[in-house]
C-alpha cells in the first residue's frame, strides 16, 4: 500500500513521507488481520510542489474532522494550513484504524499523525542542515520556510525537497511541539469543505457514476427490521419474473436466499420494477414490540457487575425515603437525511464498492465474507456520504450492490429507499434503567443500585444474514450498554449491573451509544433525590461530585444562566394555567470505549421548557449548554458540533420513538418519524470552559448526553410531574398532566364559529348511497326482458361503406369535430394507458363487469372505418352498433342523444379523418343477464330518452348552452349521478347527485355540491380550466384526463358549463363563509383533533403538510388546503384513500397538481389514523368515517396490489 | 422526447414524461446538487427552483416543467460570482455532512424571490419541511439571515 500511495507523489518532484509497519486496528467492529504481507501505512507526505497531505482511516462524518486533523498537521509541521490536504477511510491508501465511532478521532487517532508530521518537520531540518552545514539545534521552520535563530531565511520546503525521495519510519518518541506555541490549532478555522458542498461540486457516494453503469434496487423481507432468528435467509418462497416482463429496461433479477434485487437500466425504471415484482414470503414470525420495557426484561441477559462499592443492600435498609424506579428510552433512528447508496463494479473477482461507510476496513472484511474473496482483493473508495451519528444503513448497500455487479457483470449503483433506511437501519436501542435507592433523614443518598439493559450488537452486513452466508438464528452480543454506566456522583454505597442482551429489532451503536439512555436515569434520579429531600437541584448535585472540573462547570453554566436556588419546583403548580414554565438541569461526561472507557468532555444542561396542558405540547424555549473539552482544535468546529448535539438531542427526547406492530418496525417516513424543525428550535447559548493547555477531548457526543434529564427535569419543574419515559410527546404528556392536575379546563370557552356552510350541515343525517337499496334487480331485470322481447326488435346492421374521403368534409366541420371531441372526452376512455389515442382497449370497471372501449380509428376492419354517418349516428344516439348490436350504456349513449345533428356531423367528421389504427380489442363479456345484448333494448325502453336537447328559453343563452355541453357531449351525469340497480342513472332530483368513476367517488355537482366554500362561475372555470381552483382543490382521478382533453373547448364554453352548473346553487345559498374563514377554522380544531388522533397528527405533519399547509408562495405547486376540499366532506373516504394510496398524476395546463403515493410508505393502521385527523379537522359536524380499515384494504388492490 | 430548460440550457430527452424530474438532472443531466431524501416530498433534498418557485424534484414529473425554467444549485452562480445566498451558507458554515444543504439553499433563494425581506418568523417557516438530521439548524438560520439582510449574531448561539 506504501508504494502504492507514494506512486501518486511521483508528480511532485521530490517529497518526504512518513511511514509505519501495519498495526492491527483496536475498537468496536476491528477485526484481527494478518498483517505479514500488509505494506506499511502512510501517515503524511511532504511534497516538493508545496502540498502536503495526511491520511487517517478514520472518515469525516459530516462533522469537519478533516478540517481540525489538517490544522494538526500544518501546526506540528509548521507550514501554512492551506498547504494540508487529508485523505480519509480510503482502504487502498489510509491506514486501518478501526471505525469512525465514540468521537475518538481527536483523542486517539490523530496522535499518529500529529508525531508523523513532528517527525516531517525534523526531517526538513535535518536537510537544511545537511545543505548548510549548520547544527539541527539551531534550526526552526514557520510557515513552511526553514531559518536559522531569528530569522535568517535558508530555504523553503520546495528549495529543500526538489528531487529527494526520502521515506522514514514512523517514531513514537518524537518531541512535540509545546501547545504554548501553537498557530493553528486552538484556532478558528472555516471548514474546507463547505465551499464545494454549497456549489454543489462535492461528489458524494450518491454521486458516483461510473462508465456503464446501471441501476439497482433491492426488496426486502417481509421481518422487518429484524435480522436474526430461523426465518432469516429461510423465507423467500420465489418470485414471478413475469409480474415484471412487461416493464422496460429490466436487465436482471437476483435472488440469493432472502435477499431479492433487480437491476434495469436507469433509474426510474429499477424503482418501477422492484414496486411491481411479485415476491411471495412465507408467514415470519415477529418479536412482540409492543411493550418494550417488558420485551427488554424478557431478553436474555449477561449480567456484568461492574460497580460494587459499599453495602448497597444493608444501606437500602436504613433509608428513610425509598425510591425505586425505572427509566424508558424508546427505540430511536439514526435518520440519516440520504438514505444509503453505494456503487459497486464485481470487475471479474477484483472489485471496487465506492461507500459512504464509517468502517471502511470492517466493510471489507464482511464484504470479503460475503464474496468468499481474500481481503485484499477489494478495494473500498470512501466518498462523503449522508451524516450518519453511528452505524445506518451505508454497509448493507455495499454488500447489495456488490451481489448484484456481480450477476450482470457491470458496475450497479443501489439506493436505498426512505422506507427500507428507515425500516432496516440498525436502531439506536431501547433501553431499560431500573434504579433502586433512597435517602436518609437528613436528605442525603444513602445506596445507589442501577440495572442498566441494552439490547443490541454491531449489526451483521445485512446481505451476509440474508444470504445466509453467516449463521443467523442466534445474534451475537455486544458489550455496549456500559457507556456511562457508573454514575458521576459519590454514592458511598453503589451497585451497576449491566445486562448485554442480543438485539429484539435490529440495532447498533448511535450518538451517545447507552450513555444517552443511562445518563438519563442518573441525572432524572438524582433530580427526584433532590426533590424529595427539598434541596437545590444543583447544590445537592454538587455536594455529590468529586471532580473540581465539573464543580468549575456547573457553576460556570448556572451564572451564565441565571440559576435561582430553589428547594424542590421553582413555583407551586397553578392549576388554573393553562402553559406552565420550568427549568432544569442535567450533567454528564461521556465515557466511551470498552469499560471502564475513556472520558470524553465534560457536558451540562439548563433547558427551560413551557409545557402547555390543554394539547401537553412540551416546548424547549431555550437550552444553555456548558462543554470542558480541554484544548480545542478548532473551536469554530467544535461549537458547530456541539450546536448539532444539542439541537439532534432535542429531536430525540420531545420528538422520537421508532414504532413496531406485528409486522415489525413500522416507522417508514419523516411523518410516521417526525424529527425537529426550524419552527422548534429553542434559543441555544453555549459557554466553552477555557482550558487550553489541557488535552483535547472527544466532542462528537458529548453534549448529547446531559440533554433528556434536563429536559425531564424542566417539565417536572414546570408541572410537578416526572416522566420516566420518552419522548415527550403529547400523546405521553397529556394524559399524566391530566391524571396528576386534572383536565384543564378553559377560562373561557371560546370555540371558533363555524362557516355557515358547516353549520347546516350539522345534525343532518348522513347521506345514504348505495346503488342497489332503492331498486329490486329481480323485479327490475324482468322488465327488461319483458320490455325487449315486446317492444323494442334486435335491430338490423347497416351495411359497412369504404372509408368517408377526407375530401368530402370541410375543415370547419373537421376543426368542430375536434374540439367537440374534446368536449366529449372520447380519447379518455377509448385510449387505452400508454396505447395509441382512440385505438381503444381500456378496461373500464363497472358494477355489473369489465367493459373494453372499442377502437375509435376509422380504420375498416377494427375501428369504425366503415361506418357510415348513418351507423354512427344511430351508435350515439341509440346505443346501437353498426352491426345491429347493443351497446352497454358504459357508452353514454343516453346523454350523447341530446347532441345536435349538426355536431354529430362534425363530430363524425372530425373521427374519420384521423390516422387509421390497426387494433382489434377483446370482446367486452359481462355476466348473466348482461351478457345478453338484445336485453339492452328492453334497458333502453325503460331508461332510455333519445330527446335532442330543448333549449329553456327562459334561461340565458349561455346557460343553455351550457346545459347542452354537459347534458349531451360532456356527459357529466355519467359519473357525477347516481345510477340504479341496472346501471341506468336516475332521473328527477337525483340528476348530477354524485356518481362513481373508476372506483372514485363522483362528487355531487350544483345544489348537492358538498364543497366548504360554495363554487362561483368563476371559481368553476378555473377549475375546469386549469385543473385547480384554491378555494376548491385539484381534480384527481378520473378528473385530471378529463380536464386535459378539456383544453381543447374553447374559454366561451367552458364558462357556459361554469354557469350551468353554478348558476341555481349560487341563487339558492345563502352568504357564503370564505376561503379564509373555513381554513381559519380547521386550523382552530387541529390540537384538538391531535389529542384524539396523535398519530394521523404526526402523519399529517410530516408527511402530508410540506405541500397542504400555509401559503407558502416561494413554493411552486399548487398547495390545496383540505378544509376546502369537498372530497373530505363526502359520505365515503375512497377519494381521499384513493389520493393518499396511489398519489396523482399531474393535471391541467399549469402541470402542478402531482402527488406522490404512500402507499408503501404506510400501512393501513396509519393511513385510517390519518384520515380520522384529516376528517375531524376538516369535516367538522359530519360523522366519522366508518369501516376505514377495510376501505384501505379494498382501494389498495384498485391500483393492481399494495 | 421532453425538452427541458435546465440552468439556462435546452436539452432534449429520449425520457417518458412521467419520469421524476429528480432522475433526469442527476442521471441524464449528470447534476449532483438536487439529492434523494425520501422521494415523497417530504424533507426537500432534492428541491430545485421552477419559474424561480422551490419545488420538490422527487414529485414532479419531467413532463409538468418541460416549458418552465429549472435551476438547480450548479445553477445558481452567475458570471459575477455565487448566488449570495451561497456566500452566505459559506460565511456562517451553514453545514455539516451538507446533504440537506441544497434544499436549504433553494428554499431561502425561493423565499428571497417572493419577499425580499423576510423576517425570523417567515425563515423559519420556509425551512420548515427542509430537514436536516445533523442539527445545524443554528449554522443553518444564521446563514439564511444573513442571505435576507439580516443580521446573522443576533441568531442566539
Amino acid at each position: 500500500m506504501s508504494k502504492d500511495v507514494l506512486s501518486r507523489h511521483e508528480d511532485a518532484g521530490g517529497y518526504v513521507a512518513v511511514t509505519r509497519a501495519p498495526a492491527q486496528p483496536h475498537g468496536m467492529g476491528a477485526v484481527k488481520r494478518d498483517l505479514s504481507n500488509v505494506p506499511d501505512d502512510v501517515f503524511v507526505v511532504v511534497r516538493a510542489d508545496e502540498h502536503v497531505v495526511g491520511y487517517c482511516g478514520h472518515v469525516d462524518l459530516g462533522t469537519g474532522i478533516a478540517t481540525a486533523l489538517a490544522q494538526i498537521v500544518a501546526e506540528e509541521m509548521d507550514v501554512p494550513f492551506s498547504w494540508v490536504r487529508m485523505e480519509l477511510g480510503h482502504t487502498g491508501s489510509t491506514p486501518n484504524q478501526g471505525a469512525t465511532i465514540a468521537s475518538e478521532t481527536i483523542q486517539v487517532s490523530a496522535i499518529p499523525l500529529r508525531k508523523a508530521a513532528a517527525q516531517a518537520r525534523e526531517v526538513l531540518k535535518t536537510l537544511a542542515a545537511i545543505r548548510f552545514g549548520l547544527a539541527r539545534d539551531e534550526l526552526h521552520v514557520l510557515e513552511g520556510v526553514v531559518y536559522r535563530g531569528e530569522g535568517t531565511r535558508l530555504a523553503s520546503v520546495a528549495d529543500l525537497l526538489v528531487g529527494v525521495r526520502h521515506v522514514t519510519r514512523f517514531d513514537e518518541d518524537v518531541a512535540l511541539k509545546p501547545r504554548s506555541a501553537y498557530r493553528i490549532v486552538g484556532h478558528e478555522v472555516p471548514r474546507v469543505d463547505i465551499p464545494d458542498k454549497a456549489t454543489g461540486r462535492v461528489v458524494y457516494v450518491h454521486d458516483v457514476r461510473v462508465p456503464g453503469m446501471l441501476h439497482g434496487r433491492v426488496v426486502r423481507p417481509p421481518y422487518h427490521g429484524v435480522e436474526h432468528g430461523r426465518q432469516v435467509g429461510r423465507s423467500l418462497i420465489d418470485v414471478d419474473r413475469a409480474s415484471i416482463a412487461h416493464l422496460p429496461g429490466v436487465v436482471e433479477i437476483v435472488t440469493i436466499g432472502d435477499f431479492v434485487g433487480v437491476v434495469a437500466e436507469r433509474e426510474e425504471q429499477a424503482i418501477a420494477a422492484a414496486q411491481a415484482l411479485v415476491v411471495r414470503w412465507r408467514p415470519v414470525e415477529m418479536p412482540d414490540l409492543t411493550d418494550i420495557a417488558t420485551a427488554l426484561r424478557n431478553n436474555p441477559s449477561t449480567p456484568r457487575r461492574l460497580l460494587d462499592r459499599g453495602d448497597v443492600a444493608a444501606a437500602l435498609d436504613t433509608a428513610a425515603r425509598r425510591l425505586d424506579v425505572s427509566y424508558l428510552w424508546p427505540y430511536q433512528m439514526h435518520g440519516s437525511i440520504g438514505p444509503s447508496c453505494a456503487v459497486a463494479d464485481w470487475r471479474g473477482g477484483s472489485p471496487v464498492v465506492w461507500s459512504g461507510t464509517q468502517n471502511p476496513h470492517m466493510l471489507r472484511s464482511d464484504l470479503a465474507t460475503l464474496m468468499a474473496l481474500p481481503e485484499g482483493r477489494i478495494e473500498i473508495v470512501r466518498h462523503e456520504a449522508s451524516g450518519c451519528y453511528g452505524r445506518n444503513c451505508a454497509d448493507d448497500v455495499c454488500g447489495d450492490a456488490l451481489l448484484l455487479s456481480r450477476a450482470v457483470g457491470r458496475p450497479v449503483r443501489v439506493q436505498l429507499s426512505r422506507a427500507q433506511e428507515h425500516v432496516w437501519e440498525p436502531k439506536g436501542a431501547a433501553q431499560l434503567m431500573e434504579i433502586s435507592g433512597g435517602i436518609d433523614a437528613a436528605g442525603r443518598p444513602v445506596a445507589y443500585s442501577f440495572q442498566t439493559r441494552y439490547p443490541s450488537n454491531v449489526s451483521p452486513l445485512l446481505a451476509l444474514v440474508l444470504t445466509r452466508t453467516i449463521d443467523a438464528d442466534r445474534p451475537g452480543v455486544t458489550q455496549m450498554g456500559d457507556r456511562t454506566c457508573i454514575p458521576p456522583y459519590a454514592y458511598d454505597n453503589a451497585r451497576v449491573v449491566v445486562h448485554d442482551t442480543p438485539p429484539i429489532a435490529r440495532a447498533s451503536w448511535l450518538r451517545g451509544v447507552s450513555a444517552m439512555p443511562n445518563s438519563f436515569a442518573h441525572d432524572s434520579y438524582i433530580d427526584e433525590l433532590a426533590a424529595i429531600a427539598g434541596a437545590d437541584p444543583l447544590a445537592y448535585r454538587l455536594a455529590l461530585l468529586p471532580d473540581a472540573r465539573a464543580h468549575d462547570l456547573l457553576l460556570a453554566l448556572a451564572d451564565r444562566a441565571g440559576w435561582v436556588t430553589r428547594h424542590g419546583p421553582r413555583q407551586p403548580v397553578d392549576r388554573t394555567a393553562r402553559v406552565l414554565t420550568g427549568r432544569g438541569i442535567g450533567y454528564a461526561v461521556y465515557v466511551h470505549g470498552a469499560f471502564p472507557g475513556v472520558a470524553a468532555a465534560w457536558a451540562a444542561w439548563i433547558a427551560d421548557v413551557a409545557v402547555d396542558r390543554q394539547t401537553g405540547q412540551v416546548r424547549v424555549l431555550r437550552v444553555h449548554v456548558a462543554q470542558d473539552a480541554g484544548m480545542m482544535v478548532n473551536p469554530a468546529g467544535v461549537r458547530h458540533q456541539v450546536h448539532g448535539n444539542i439541537v439532534q438531542s432535542l429531536s430525540r427526547v420531545l420528538k422520537e420513538e421508532v414504532t413496531f406492530d406485528e409486522t415489525g418496525v413500522t416507522s417508514r417516513d419523516w411523518g410516521t418519524y417526525p424529527i425537529l424543525t426550524f419552527p422548534e428550535l429553542p434559543e441555544i447559548d453555549v459557554l466553552f470552559m477555557d482550558r487550553p493547555n489541557d488535552p483535547p477531548l472527544g466532542v462528537g457526543e458529548s453534549a448529547s448526553v446531559p440533554s433528556a434529564a434536563a429536559i425531564a427535569n424542566a417539565v417536572f419543574d414546570a408541572t410537578g410531574v416526572r416522566f420516566r419515559d420518552l419522548p415527550l410527546t403529547p400523546a405521553r404528556v397529556k394524559p399524566a398532566l391530566d391524571r396528576a392536575l386534572g383536565a384543564y379546563v378553559a377560562p373561557e370557552p371560546a370555540p371558533v364559529p363555524l362557516p355557515l356552510a358547516q353549520r347546516r350541515m350539522q345534525g343532518r343525517p348522513a347521506l345514504r348511497r348505495g346503488l342497489r337499496d332503492l331498486l329490486n334487480v329481480g323485479v327490475l331485470a324482468a322488465a327488461m326482458f319483458q320490455a325487449a322481447s315486446t317492444a323494442w326488435p334486435v335491430r338490423r346492421p347497416i351495411a359497412p361503406v369504404p372509408r368517408p374521403d377526407a375530401a368530402s368534409f370541410t375543415p370547419d366541420e373537421i376543426a368542430r369535430g375536434r374540439v367537440l371531441a374534446a368536449a366529449g372526452d372520447c380519447a379518455v376512455c377509448h385510449t387505452a394507458p400508454g396505447g395509441v389515442t382512440n385505438a381503444g382497449g381500456r378496461a373500464l370497471e363497472t358494477p355489473f363487469g369489465q367493459v373494453i372501449t372499442t377502437n375509435l380509428t376509422p380504420d375498416v376492419e377494427t375501428g369504425i372505418g366503415g361506418w357510415s354517418y348513418a351507423a354512427f349516428a344511430r351508435a350515439m344516439r341509440e346505443g346501437i352498433g353498426r352491426d345491429g348490436r347493443h351497446l352497454y350504456p358504459a357508452f353514454p349513449y343516453t346523454s350523447f342523444a341530446r347532441v345536435s345533428d349538426d355536431d354529430l356531423r362534425a363530430l363524425y367528421a372530425y373521427l374519420m379523418v384521423q390516422p387509421a389504427v390497426t387494433h382489434a380489442v377483446p370482446e367486452t363479456r359481462l355476466a348473466f343477464p348482461y351478457a345478453l345484448r338484445p336485453a339492452m333494448a328492453g334497458w333502453n325502453v325503460l331508461f332510455h330518452d333519445p330527446t335532442p336537447y330543448r333549449a329553456d328559453p327562459s334561461r340565458s343563452a349561455e346557460w343553455n348552452r351550457g346545459a347542452y355541453l354537459v347534458e349531451g357531449l360532456g356527459h357529466c351525469s355519467a359519473c357525477h349521478t347516481p345510477r340504479n340497480a341496472l346501471g341506468a342513472e336516475k332521473r328527477g332530483s337525483a340528476y348530477l347527485a354524485g356518481g362513481e368513476a373508476d372506483g372514485w367517488i363522483a362528487p355531487p355537482l350544483g345544489t348537492r355540491s358538498r364543497a366548504p366554500v360554495p363554487w362561483t362561475v368563476e371559481a368553476m372555470a378555473r377549475y375546469l380550466r386549469q385543473g385547480h381552483d384554491a378555494a376548491h382543490g385539484p381534480a384527481l382521478g378520473p378528473m385530471a384526463p378529463v380536464i386535459a382533453e378539456m383544453r381543447a373547448l374553447p374559454d366561451a364554453d367552458v364558462r357556459a358549463i361554469a354557469v350551468y352548473l353554478t348558476e341555481d346553487a349560487s341563487r339558492a345559498a345563502p352568504p357564503a363563509p370564505d376561503a379564509a374563514a373555513v381554513s381559519a377554522s380547521a386550523l382552530a380544531r387541529r390540537a384538538d383533533a391531535a389529542l384524539r388522533e396523535p398519530a394521523g397528527a404526526r402523519i399529517f405533519a410530516g408527511s402530508c403538510a410540506a405541500c397542504h399547509e400555509g401559503a407558502a408562495r416561494h413554493m411552486d405547486g399548487n398547495r390545496p388546503d383540505l378544509a376546502l376540499n369537498s372530497n373530505l366532506q363526502d359520505a365515503r373516504p375512497d377519494n381521499v384513500i384513493h389520493a393518499i394510496l396511489h398519489g396523482a398524476g399531474h393535471a391541467g395546463e399549469d402541470g402542478r397538481g402531482e402527488m406522490p403515493g404512500f402507499r408503501t410508505v404506510l400501512d393501513d393502521g396509519q393511513i385510517a389514523s390519518l384520515l380520522r385527523y384529516l376528517r375531524a379537522v376538516n369535516a367538522p359536524g359530519r360523522p366519522a368515517w366508518d369501516g376505514l380499515t377495510a376501505r384501505i384494504v379494498a382501494l389498495r388492490a384498485h391500483h393492481g396490489g399494495p | 422526447m421532453i425538452e427541458l430548460n435546465v440552468n439556462g440550457l435546452r436539452h432534449l430527452l429520449d425520457v417518458p414524461d412521467d419520469v421524476p424530474l429528480l432522475y433526469v438532472l442527476r442521471n441524464d443531466l449528470a447534476l449532483n446538487g438536487p439529492k434523494y431524501g425520501c422521494g415523497l416530498g417530504e424533507c426537500g433534498a432534492c428541491s430545485v427552483l421552477v419559474d424561480g418557485r422551490a419545488a420538490r424534484a422527487c414529485s414532479v414529473s419531467c413532463g409538468a416543467v418541460s416549458g418552465r425554467r429549472i435551476v438547480t444549485l450548479e445553477g445558481l452562480a452567475t458570471e459575477d460570482g455565487l448566488d449570495p445566498v451561497q456566500e452566505a451558507f459559506i460565511a456562517e458554515q451553514g453545514a455539516q455532512c451538507g446533504y440537506c444543504l441544497n434544499g436549504m439553499i433553494i428554499t431561502i433563494r425561493a423565499l428571497l424571490n417572493e419577499n425580499p425581506a423576510p423576517d425570523e418568523a417567515a425563515i423559519r417557516e420556509a425551512l420548515r419541511y427542509t430537514l436536516c438530521r445533523c442539527g445545524t439548524h443554528v449554522e443553518i438560520l444564521r446563514a439564511a439571515r444573513l442571505a435576507c439582510g439580516l443580521d446573522p449574531a443576533a441568531m442566539p448561539r
